[in-house]
């Protein structure tokens, strides 16, 4: 039984491992070989190299991205968890809201950065910000499709109990709409280290994306992949944590099998 | 909350029996629905008199309005015309009051909870303190046969097993009425046999009085006083059967000759109207 887990576990997760194997490979051959010139994309051993000679500038940049995308990430999140809670007791601010919270999607947001950095100056917070902005969106949806989604029969009982709204909401409504926030978390955390790199090469003289920026006008070709690199290895933290919790709250969210 | 509840209770009881009114009145009840342009009379014109203690069953083929006409006593679905009244309170007020309890069609779960946790569910909301609440779903529990399982999740039970916590969570509350909208349809038939006569022991042990929506002739037999025939498109009420198989019933009762004979007629009774 466990050997027979393992290996399936072992059958998981071996394919993808070989591909990035591969990947790597081919990637350090074309690069040995002359056929990726250095000056787009240097070797894997030089780009290795880097993260070790580069540390300290890498992890004192690596710092303030992340504490701009997980700050970020937070803010958005629990404002959009908290509205569409709100939305959901409050009918006539649904009614007049609810349309105008999708419409604003349709806004490039990144655009108002340079009037954001007039505001509040250079720096995390205006990262911090438009991070905070376009995760709040994706979360506010998600949590109100799943709100909104509440099995029928589960908000017939609880009306024939003489619930009121509130309790609803709390008893079945959030349970319910478990598995639709973490959809919508997972979206919103793959997207805030992005948000927050395109971010600070308008607004920010320090972190991950102003050195891809500056190191890339420098021609300094292994820092800048390695800041590349690191960023998208905290994403894949931040993605894991979401699904761990997201497996701690199993009795919550894996409601495949409908009672 | 509770004080008002009694109130209104004591008040009801007492008017009921000083006018020896009946428990579950419908009084020319009609339900229209509007699909679009069409115009769906779901009730028509339904009067219907159950008295407290009774058990009745509601039966006739899809679309005759049976579970429309149990939501409208549960304060689901309003009335176009006509009243309901649980003991001289509007369905608005039982519900308010918790005097009637329903156990659906899907005997729905929450997932998420314990089968005590779902159990408690209805005292929860009302506001039992947890000990007070836990001490009666455990009671319930082992009222349905279900002691043992108080901290499963209902995907760990079966189907009928769950049905048992749903008749458990309705019996939390002390009903006086038992609405049920086809409780027993998602089962086997060697459950559902079974589940018959745990209802029936269940309603001598507490005296409420069941309202229970059926399309199966034997259950209606098995399970009732007083069966409620009735006809679709519009949804009426075309005849009203008294079955007289006693009050204790058993296995055995399904082999008593009066048993086929109500059968056969609620069977022509609904072949009839057919």
């Amino acid at each position: 039984m466990t050997r027979e887990l393992w290996m399936g576990r072992g059958a998981r997760i071996l394919p993808p491992v070989v591909l990035v194997a591969a990947l790597v490979a081919i990637w350090g051959w074309s690069a040995a070989t002359g056929l990726l010139p250095r000056w787009l994309l240097p070797g894997p051993g030089a780009v290795l190299h880097e993260f070790d000679v580069s540390r300290a500038v890498l992890l004192k940049h690596a710092q303030v991205t992340a504490t701009e995308a997980l700050g970020g990430c937070a803010i958005g999140s629990v404002l959009g968890v908290a509205a569409a809670m709100v939305m959901t007791l409050v009918a006539p601010l649904r009614q007049t809201l609810y349309a105008y919270a999708l419409a604003s999607r349709a806004l490039p947001l990144i655009v108002f950065t340079p009037v954001l950095v007039i505001v509040v100056g250079r720096g995390i917070v205006p990262v911090m910000v438009i991070v905070s902005v376009t995760t709040y969106f994706p979360v506010f949806l998600g949590m109100m499709r799943g709100l909104e989604r509440s099995n029928p029969d589960r908000m017939e009982l609880l009306y024939s109990l003489s619930a009121s709204p509130t309790q609803i909401l709390w008893k079945v409504q959030l349970p319910s709409a478990l598995p639709y926030l973490f959809a919508a978390l997972k979206v919103a955390a793959s997207t805030a280290f992005v948000n927050a790199l395109v971010t600070e090469w308008i607004a920010a003289n320090a972190g991950l994306g102003y050195l891809v920026m500056v190191s890339g006008q420098y021609f300094r070709l292994p820092l800048m992949w390695a800041a590349i690199f690191s960023a998208a290895l905290m994403t894949l933290a931040l993605l894991g944590l979401i699904l761990l919790a997201e497996r701690l709250a199993g009795r919550w969210t894996q409601q495949a099998t409908e009672v | 909350m509770t004080s008002a509840s009694a109130a209104s209770l004591t008040r009801a009881d007492t008017a009921s029996e000083a006018t020896g009114a009946a428990g579950l009145v419908a009084q020319g009840v009609s339900v229209t629905f509007r699909r679009g342009t069409q115009v769906i009379d779901a009730l028509k014109d339904v009067s219907l008199n159950i008295p407290r203690g009774t058990r009745a069953a509601l039966i006739g083929a899809s679309g005759c309005g049976k579970s429309t006409l149990l939501r409208v006593f549960a304060d689901i679905v309003q009335p176009t015309s006509g009243t309901a009244s649980h003991y001289g309170l509007t369905p608005a007020e039982a519900r308010a009051n918790r005097v009637y309890a329903l156990v659906q069609q899907g005997s729905t779960m929450l997932p998420w909870r314990t089968v005590i946790d779902n159990v408690a569910l209805g005292l929860e909301i009302a506001g039992t303190s947890k000990p007070e609440r836990l001490e009666r779903a455990a009671e319930s529990l082992a009222l349905v046969g279900l002691k043992g399982f108080e901290k499963s999740l209902p995907a760990e039970l079966s189907g009928g097993m769950r049905q048992r916590a749903a008749i458990a969570r309705a019996l939390t509350l002390r009903p006086r009425f038992l609405l049920m909208d086809e409780p027993f349809g998602a089962l086997d038939e060697i459950t559902r046999d079974r589940l018959h006569f745990e209802l029936l022991r269940i309603l001598e042990e507490t005296g409420a009085t069941l309202f229970l929506v059926t399309h199966s002739i034997a259950e209606a037999v098995i399970l009732s006083d007083k069966v409620v025939v009735m006809t679709p498109r519009p949804g009426r009420i075309s005849q009203v059967i008294d079955v007289d198989l006693g009050q204790h019933r058993t296995p055995a009762t399904r082999e008593d000759p009066r048993f086929g004979h109500y059968e056969l007629m609620l069977r022509r009774a609904l072949h009839h109207d057919a």
